[in-house]
């Protein structure tokens, strides 16, 4: 795969560079802040670039160079690393795009294997959710704090929580020892319960069920 | 380390002006260098030990295949560095939470929201304010969160720019907290007032801001 990388941290920089060529991947540049990430993107194409959140310009340049990128080369993927895995920001992440995109913690790409699987999730257009953060978005409501997801049967909560890690409806079927063919019904469930009907796409509405949960929680958006 | 180098004030500062901009001033200053260690955290030891999981990833994917033993073990060694990362982000957090540095109160007090035990509905402008005063509204309305268990009503927070001052109101929290934040809210030269209540009510932090 094509990788292109900005990050200010050289130390990080540079490791990521080693682990990724040890994946066998291509690093087509490798840049300390986002504007010349895209100036060296303006004459050349990657599959899946990989951005620091906060890095110049100040003070969360990757977002911003990622909305730039994302103009400019709309069918190439985005993964940020951050040392946090805070909902504010992958609320900004999904501004910029809800396909191909990904948000993970630093110290938690540290191997060939969770670094390539990311890769390739966010370039076949997944969205790809650090664990711990989509855990605790969609964790067992408490208290008052149901509101729109008040209907949701425990089962189907816990769909959409592998839903907001980005799993595909196999992958669910997987974790939670059902049939696909349960999965998909499970998730026909949610759309009905949140009140997000057909006329959207279904990878669209798979985010907006996430979103719908979200917004449940926090009176944002 | 010492990370409070403001020694505490005894005596009446609230509303008195000679006494209060020194005081404000000290306190300013000691925001300031706690929002320092806190970048430094991040931009050092925290850099470094991710760093040091790329590094392990590294080495892993050279130990051969048949290694089984090796290979778990640097899996605990990752393990391990992702847990001292979680500690050093608590440790962050309470110095002077990263979030609120980088996007302000607005959001950081809507982190904070989304992990409380109860219902906590956050309105506040997007506007930044001075880091002394940004952290003092976010420890106040902390002290209150922190109160909190699984069954109490919902609780508001509201924070506005009225002039010269930031008003944080908070309904539905216990008053007995007020004593809590009174005395770092006195020290910028503001008030705490609980208007009506005597347990579970409103607390009213009124904090100079320029």
């Amino acid at each position: 795969m094509r990788v292109a990388l900005a990050e200010d941290g050289a130390l990080f920089r540079e490791g990521l560079v080693m682990l990724l060529q040890a994946a066998g991947h291509e690093i087509v540049g490798c840049t300390a802040d986002g504007d010349s990430l895209v100036e060296l993107l303006s004459s050349q194409t990657a599959d899946v670039t990989i951005l620091d959140i906060r890095m110049p310009p100040e003070p969360d340049g990757g977002l911003l160079t990622a909305g730039r990128l994302r103009a400019m080369q709309p069918d190439m993927g985005l993964l940020f690393l951050s040392h946090y895995a805070e909902s504010h920001y992958l609320m900004r992440i999904l501004q910029v795009g809800t396909e191909a995109i990904g948000y993970r913690l630093k110290e938690k790409v540290g191997s060939v294997d969770v670094l390539t699987d990311t890769l390739d999730r966010i370039r076949s257009g997944e969205i790809v959710i650090e664990p711990v953060l989509a855990k605790r978005l969609v964790e067992r409501p408490r208290g008052g704090k149901r509101g729109a997801v008040a209907a949701l049967s425990e089962r189907e909560l816990d769909v959409l929580r592998l839903m907001a890690e980005g799993r595909s409806n196999n992958g669910i079927a997987a974790q939670l020892f059902v049939t696909p063919k349960a999965v998909e019904k499970h998730i026909a469930n949610i759309f009905g319960k949140l009140n997000l009907y057909a006329d959207a796409a279904e990878h669209h509405r798979r985010v907006l069920a996430v979103l719908t949960y979200l917004r449940s929680q926090r009176d944002e958006m | 380390m010492t990370l409070d180098p403001v020694a505490w004030r005894p005596g009446k500062v609230s509303g008195n002006v000679e006494q209060s901009r020194p005081t404000a001033s000290a306190e300013h200053d000691h925001w300031l260098r706690r929002r320092l260690l806190q970048r430094q955290l991040h931009d050092g030891a925290a850099l470094r030990i991710s760093a040091l999981t790329l590094q392990f990833g590294l080495f892993r994917h050279q130990v051969l295949e048949t290694d089984r033993h090796l290979q778990e073990s640097v899996d605990g060694l990752q393990d391990q560095l992702h847990a001292v990362l979680q500690d050093l982000r608590d440790v962050a957090g309470q110095i002077y939470p990263p979030l609120l540095d980088q996007a302000g109160l607005g959001p950081a007090l809507r982190e904070m929201a989304s992990r409380a035990p109860v219902t906590v509905r956050v309105d506040a402008p997007a506007t930044r304010f001075e880091p002394a005063v940004e952290a003092i509204a976010y420890f106040a309305v902390t002290e209150c969160l922190d109160a909190l268990d699984g069954e109490g009503p919902p609780v508001d927070v509201l924070v506005r720019c009225d002039g010269e001052v930031l008003l944080v109101t908070m309904t539905g929290v216990d008053v007995r907290r007020a004593r809590m934040m009174d005395e770092q809210v006195r020290r910028m030269g503001g008030t705490v007032d609980t208007p009506g209540g005597t347990e579970i009510g409103t607390i009213i932090a009124r904090i100079p801001c320029e």
